[in-house]
């Protein structure tokens, strides 16, 4: 019996370790003032001047081509970067989703004018994208959807309802995926297609919809007749399911994906320090903890390798994010174990207001990006469960 | 890793695998918890220089380094091999690295520290030692004036008391006092944890080949195994077990790979300990989801299952437990302030 999983071992060469101390030292310096609710929000937070920041330092688009903004760089410099970002909760959310997603997306399927008009601006730091999917009644099967595309001279009008996109308040475009063809009930995996929408074109309604911990990251957007040129379409017309698959393979694994939660361990340790507890449960959590880390890392660096030589490891991808979601999900109840924390929100104490918000947070981290149920039913079927 | 290294270590794992195949049953493991070695399989393996793989050339062996010989020793766990292959393996690397002979037949190795006196005499004790009613030699690490020694004794040099445990493999305790060793040697590539590391990473990698064989058997039996019309795997309660038996298994087989790596980049410790940690924590989890897809048949003593789950019971608590471990990574990380922890997950390995 041969393994049932592949996880080549990926070693980061010591060449980007000078990278890797340049990023630190700039995130050193731009975290001094951050705020524990605003390392909470990490890769979701939104922070034009420190994306443009970010992008001034080349390390948004690090892979692409130079021709379109990009900086030729290799996707192993691109995850020593992240990670580093990641490691300090750094608010992404601004350049985040168009780095990771919609630039590449464009780079891959995208028509030569798409490319250069959008990819520089994403490179720089300047142009925000959100992911149009989700809609009320399209969730973990998403092909149900029903927001429609119809054809009109020139283009394209857009009807119908997203929810649940983040940030599409304050995003310059979405990638959006409509029927432009077939049946929902019917014909589910045919005639979607992907657009890329102007967010402020007329027709467009963004709603915030309130969160529980009372902010509005994510909204509802209604489309009403909205005009999208023929040059905005994605790919090819009716290849949508396709390409937005293709396009969740990039969410999937990425250290994003355990590492929402971490920034709160190393206030944690402070803390622990601090109190003068040494004792065996504390470090026992905490050894735990670090175990998991340290193995979820070698599992994402893996599956970077691999999407680099050309493979498309899903199964262990699905694989990562779960085991990844499970662990940074428990980091708010291993300070609870740990720490006496007050039942009350320490103002201007960061571990404080961190925890205060991870605590609300994490539910989401299984759920964004795809379910747990959802995902643990790719592995099944992987695994050749009938 | 060279070519011609890769093609040896294939080549040995592909061996392994029908040796295994061919060999291993039910009554083989039937035997062996009776309290005998199968010594035709063990002559087999002897001959095939298996549990040299890791030691010197010049010392007659392949010379694989660790991280090459992963897929060998967690076959040792898929096929619950009931042969003290990885022991044995382990003990000729560090005899033939300490510039020692490799005697035949069985070794042990203690996971425990002992003591070398000024005149050469070796105390201590291991309560519980793996094969060694079935050994040969056994090699202990021990300190003297603060240096770890390496020291081979001969098995029936001390007092040794059979003892029970989950896995009904052979296994004794040792208590040495003033045993001369047959070989002493200086080990400087050993820390203060001797070769409990290395035992640790050994029952690791060994923990993974048991998961992914379990995982298999789940899989097989979610297939087959028809209740209200159809195959149970087709119920999503029972694909969302078997799904999260897999990531456990998944994440096992990279720990182990990532002690076998640190052990050969002299970071055996960090590395023993991330793995051990881990991977007792993924056993306890996916032998219980076994056991719920299986049913009463899995807890039947005529069902193979139990093979692989009490060995899992069992090598968990092994060259330290997982909490054992656990405890020893949250000690380090608290002796530093809370910024050192990303600089130590984010070393090179061997750093
Ligand atoms: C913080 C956050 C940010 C998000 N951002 C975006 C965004 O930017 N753009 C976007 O398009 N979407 C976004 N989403 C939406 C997200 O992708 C969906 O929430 C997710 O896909 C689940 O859909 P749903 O919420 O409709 O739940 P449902 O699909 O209704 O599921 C409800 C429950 O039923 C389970 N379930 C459903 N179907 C099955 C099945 N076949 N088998 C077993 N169990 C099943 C689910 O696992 C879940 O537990 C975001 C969500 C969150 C929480």
């Amino acid at each position: 019996m041969t393994s049932p999983f592949s996880f080549k071992p990926l070693q980061l060469p010591s060449s980007l370790e000078p990278l890797r101390l340049e990023a630190r030292a700039f995130l050193a310096e731009a975290a001094k003032d951050w705020s524990g609710w605003k390392v909470g929000h990490s890769w979701t937070g939104f922070d034009r001047d420190f994306s443009r920041e970010v992008g001034k330092r080349g390390w948004i688009g690090m892979t692409w081509p130079k021709a379109y903004g990009g900086h030729e760089r290799s996707g192993l410099e691109r995850y020593v970067v992240v990670e580093e970002m990641l490691a300090v909760g750094a608010p992404l959310g601004a350049h985040w989703f168009g780095d990771r997603q919609s630039g590449p997306l464009l780079l891959r399927l995208g028509t030569e004018a798409q490319r250069q008009r959008f990819l520089p601006l994403i490179a720089r730091g300047e142009a925000s994208f959100c992911i149009g999917l989700s809609e009320p009644d399209s969730g973990s099967d998403l092909a149900s959807l029903r927001s429609r595309a119809t054809r009109v001279e020139g283009g394209w009008r857009l009807n119908g309802r997203k929810v649940w996109t983040t940030n599409a308040h304050l995003c310059d475009f979405m990638i959006g995926l409509f029927r432009s063809g077939g049946q929902a009930d019917t014909e589910k995996h045919k005639g979607l297609s992907q657009f890329l929408i102007d967010m402020s074109a007329s027709g467009i309604e963004v709603r915030p919809i309130h969160d529980l911990t009372g902010e509005a990251h994510f909204n509802e957007v209604t489309f009403d007749n909205v005009f999208v040129p023929d040059d905005m379409l994605v790919g090819r017309e009716g290849d949508g399911w396709a390409q937005a698959s293709g396009e969740l393979a990039f969410e999937r694994s990425q250290p994003d994906r355990y590492m929402s939660a971490f920034p709160l361990l190393p206030l944690t340790i402070d803390a622990l320090r601090e109190a003068g507890t040494d004792d065996r449960l504390a470090s026992r959590r905490l050894g735990e903890a670090v175990a998991e880390l340290a193995v979820l890392r070698e599992m994402s660096l893996s599956i970077v390798g691999q999407l680099q030589d050309g493979h498309s490891p899903a199964k262990e991808a699905a694989l990562v994010k779960d085991l990844g979601n499970l662990h940074e999900q428990r980091m708010p109840d291993l300070v609870r174990e740990l720490l006496d924390c007050p039942s009350s929100i320490v103002a201007a104490d960061r571990l404080s207001e961190l925890q205060a918000f991870l605590v609300q947070n994490v539910p989401s981290f299984s759920l964004r990006g795809g379910t747990r149920e959802i995902l643990r039913g790719i592995i099944a079927k992987g695994l050749g469960l009938k | 890793m060279s070519n011609s290294e890769m093609n040896i270590s294939e080549m040995l794992a592909e061996q392994v695998q029908r040796l295994f195949s061919a060999r291993i049953d039910r009554d083989t493991w039937v035997h062996a918890e009776d309290g005998e070695l199968d010594s035709d399989l063990w002559q087999e393996i002897e001959a095939m220089g298996i549990t040299l793989a890791l030691s010197d050339e010049n010392a007659g062996g392949a010379g694989l380094n660790w991280a090459d010989s992963e897929p060998v020793l967690r076959l040792c766990g898929v096929h619950a091999a009931p042969v003290p292959i990885g022991e044995t393996t382990i003990a000729a690397w560090a005899l033939s690295r300490a510039g020692l002979e490799v005697p035949e037949g069985v070794l042990a190795i203690s996971g425990e520290i002992f003591q070398l006196d000024a005149q050469g005499r070796l105390q201590g004790q291991d309560a519980q030692l793996s094969w060694l009613p079935v050994a040969g030699h056994v090699l202990v690490a021990a300190l003297r004036e603060g240096v770890t020694h390496l020291c081979l004794v001969s098995a029936d040099a001390g007092r040794q008391q059979a003892i029970d445990t989950l896995d009904r493999l052979p296994c004794a305790s040792m208590e040495l006092e003033n045993v001369i060793p047959l070989q002493t040697a200086e080990a400087p590539f050993l820390d203060e944890l001797g070769l409990r590391p290395h035992l640790a990473a050994l029952r690791s990698m060994q923990m993974a080949g048991a998961l992914a064989r379990v995982l298999d058997l789940c899989v097989e039996y979610a297939n087959t195994r028809v209740q209200f019309d159809k195959p149970i795997g087709k119920f999503q309660a029972i694909q969302q077990m078997v799904a999260e038996l897999a990531s456990q298994a998944a994440a096992a087989q990279v720990a182990g790979l990532y002690a076998a790596r640190q052990v050969d980049a002299g970071n055996a410790s960090y590395g023993a300990a991330v793995a051990k940690s881990l991977v007792g924590r993924a056993a306890t989890r996916a032998a219980a989801i076994a056991h719920q897809v299986f049913g009463a048949i899995g807890v039947t003593d005529e069902h193979s299952l139990h093979y692989y789950t009490r060995r899992l019971w069992q090598w968990r608590s092994e060259g330290g437990s997982e909490h054992w471990w656990s405890e020893r990574i949250g000690r380090k990380v608290l002796a530093k302030d809370g910024a050192h922890l990303w600089q130590q997950l984010t070393a090179p390995i061997g750093a």
